[in-house]
């Protein structure tokens, strides 16, 4: 069972990330201090890190940059009130994996802690993808689905093996738009239900078994259905 | 622009105008009063001396007169004094004025002769009094005496009054002129100052110098006004934003419940599809507060910390991918007209972010069919960028509005948005020192940023 330290000082966001992670078999620490966060957080008995950027004693973007000081590569989740796209890069250059703004929506935290676990997990850098009979290779750019060489746009290659790279997890229109595009604002529309169709179009063509799935109210995964 | 006029219409001009024309006015009076009395004396004694010498003549016996009247003439050397002596018709007799001006009545008053009295020295005056006297033996004594002096005199005043005016009135008004240019430079420093502050920018303050005068006196109280105001709008939108923000956590809790509880219902139950509309509300919501949140939040960023070369066309390379799927689905053509542009300096996210807005609001009114174009367009102060739809454009009255947060145009109600795309495109020109033109396009609205160089102005 993977293990998380919340390094968290308000108590009802603490009690509700636990709850949530919990909710999905996550066992969660924690921590309201940031001097102790950082103590803490040097157990290797931990799977990934949610740490709040506003904390008493020591704040989050030290905590995280000391973290990595020492080579502790534990992943780490930020979580701030601040949503300044400057903000953002600052906490990733300082070492963090993934910012997440407050409040934030519990299925969405649930998904990147998720993303943070497996990717801690499977370190190795792959260059062939496999999900049920679609197959992608990164070198190569090259996409099969069966026996079929399918041909995808740029944009829709980047989303696949995303998608890919995470299949059986639930990704939000947020992560989506955040690591496809890089972008880190609200495209408002159903902009990503659109591209989400059209690569639907071509992976899952007629005859096929559906490999993307909408996860309602949350967003999309990529897995085989038995 | 700086006109000479403008010079003429401060109150300085106005004062000096009006003082001015005071002191003419008072000076012409003062002058003609004098001239008036001094002409009225001089007339006076010279009647009464001429009055008085012709009854002194008559008087004399005949070879006491010639000789008085010898001495008469040249005793006065500047030869203002003449007399003539007469018949009982009138012929001469003797003297040196050789007429009788039918003006002169014998034993009347003294006669002014203007035009001159005929006489045979060669001296012929021009303004001259005289008098006329019946001497015993019936001939007619006439004696005259210049008084054009009385004219010289009042020549003299009314010169010294011209010399007097222009002495006064061409200094005095070029002094003036050169007084109104201090003031009229600081009101137009002043008028610099404000049209930041027209623009939006309740930051800037007028110019107060030290002086202290009537200008830094308004100035002070206009900029106490600004802090007024500035303080009001703060508080009106830190009342907003910290709605906006207090709602944001209970909405998020609220969402999490929902989403639990939908969770536990099959997914074709009617209180999944409840649910899932309660979800769909509640994102609404959260959006609308995350945009308002937004822009109050690139309204306070005044830093540029994000700013860097970037390549506009790249961007809307980038946004043009990002959008044509959806114009796609929509039936709609998204074209991209790319001329080759110069690199610019701005930050990356915020113009992908402005972009993307304008762009999805171009799609979003464009009715299916349609046609949404972006277009890019070099020119010498830095790049314009066009997004055209053929969607019912935004009327005339309505384009200052749309920028504003939460308004829609009134045909506009029934689409899906929280009317804050706009402000948030014009809160990210205004942070980059960009200008939004909203305009009629072939079709539709054309709504253009034109992202001028700002080091460059």
């Amino acid at each position: 069972m993977p293990r998380i330290l919340v390094i968290e000082d308000d108590d009802v966001t603490a009690r509700e990330i636990a709850a949530e992670l919990a909710s999905h078999g996550i066992e969660t620490d924690r921590v309201a201090d940031g001097r102790e966060g950082l103590r803490r957080a040097a157990d290797p008995c931990y799977d990934a890190i949610t740490l709040d950027l506003m904390l008493p004693g020591l704040d989050g973007l030290s905590v995280v940059t000391q973290l990595r000081g020492q080579g502790i590569a534990t992943p780490v989740l930020m979580i701030s009130a601040l949503s300044d796209v400057n903000e953002r890069v600052r906490g990733l250059r300082a070492g963090g994996d993934d910012y997440l703004t407050k409040p934030f929506a519990p299925d969405e935290m649930v998904a990147r802690v998720d993303v943070l676990l497996r990717r801690h997990r499977q370190q190795a850098q792959q260059t062939l993808l496999c999900v049920a009979d679609l197959e992608l290779d990164l070198v190569r750019h090259v996409v099969r689905r069966g026996d079929t060489q399918l041909s995808l746009l740029p944009t829709e290659f980047k989303l696949l093996e995303f998608l890919m790279r995470h299949a059986g997890q639930v990704l939000t229109r947020t992560m989506i738009f955040e690591t496809v595009w890089g972008f880190h604002f609200d495209p408002g529309t159903n902009l990503i239900d659109v591209h989400i169709g059209r690569l639907r179009k071509k992976i899952d063509a007629a005859g096929c078994a559906p490999l993307i799935h909408t996860v309602r109210g949350s967003g999309y995964s990529l897995a085989q259905t038995d | 622009m700086r006109r000479l006029t403008d010079n003429w219409r401060s109150t300085t001009a106005r004062l000096i105008l009006i003082y001015g024309s005071f002191f003419a006015l008072w000076g012409i009076v003062v002058i003609g009063l004098i001239h008036w009395q001094a002409a009225s004396y001089l007339t006076r004694v010279s009647n009464e001396l001429i009055g008085r010498q012709a009854d002194y003549f008559s008087m004399l016996d005949e070879p006491t007169r010639r000789h008085a009247l010898n001495d008469y003439v040249s005793l006065e050397t500047r030869q203002l004094n003449a007399w003539g002596l007469f018949d009982a018709h009138g012929r001469p007799l003797a003297g040196t004025i050789t007429a009788l001006p039918p003006k002169v009545v014998v034993n009347g008053p003294v006669a002014i002769v203007p035009q001159g009295l005929k006489r045979n020295d060669g001296h012929a005056h021009v303004s001259v009094r005289a008098a006329a006297v019946r001497l015993e033996d019936g001939h007619i004594l006439l004696v005259s005496r210049d008084t054009s002096i009385v004219d010289r005199i009042g020549t003299i005043i009314l010169q010294a009054l011209l010399w007097g005016m222009s002495l006064t009135v061409v200094p005095g008004l070029l002094g003036g002129w050169l007084l109104t240019r201090g003031p009229l430079r600081r009101v137009h420093a002043i008028r610099e100052a404000t049209l930041p502050i027209m623009r939006g920018d309740l930051a800037q303050r007028l110019p107060v110098s030290r002086r202290g005068d009537e200008l830094d006196m308004l100035a002070g109280i206009v900029n106490a006004m600004l802090d007024e105001i500035e303080r009001l709008l703060g508080e009106v939108k830190g009342v907003c934003d910290n709605i906006a923000h207090d709602l944001r956590t209970p909405l998020t809790r609220l969402r999490a419940r929902i989403y639990r509880l939908q969770q536990q219902f099959d997914e074709d139950s009617s209180e999944n599809a409840t649910l899932e509309a309660c979800l769909v509300d509640t994102d609404a919501l959260l959006n609308r507060f995350r945009a308002l949140l937004r822009i109050s939040e690139l309204e306070n960023q005044q830093r540029r910390a994000g700013f860097d070369q970037v390549d506009l066309a790249e961007i809307l390379r980038e946004v043009h991918a990002l959008y044509l799927p959806l114009a796609e689905d929509r039936g709609q053509q998204l074209e991209l007209q790319l001329p080759s542009l110069p690199m610019i300096r701005a930050d990356r996210h915020l113009l992908l972010e402005a972009f993307s807005n304008l762009v999805g609001n171009a799609i979003k009114f464009t009715p299916p069919g349609g046609r949404v174009v972006i277009r890019a367009r070099a020119a010498e102060d830095g790049p314009w960028v066009d997004v055209c739809d053929s969607g019912p454009g935004i009327p005339v009255d309505q384009r200052v509005a749309v920028t504003r947060r939460f308004y829609r145009a009134e045909s506009c109600r029934s689409t899906p948005g929280s009317g804050l795309g706009l402000s948030i495109v014009s809160a990210i020109a205004r942070l980059h020192g960009y200008t939004l033109q909203i305009a009629d396009s072939e079709s539709g609205a054309r709504l253009s940023l034109h992202c001028r160089d700002v080091a460059s102005v």
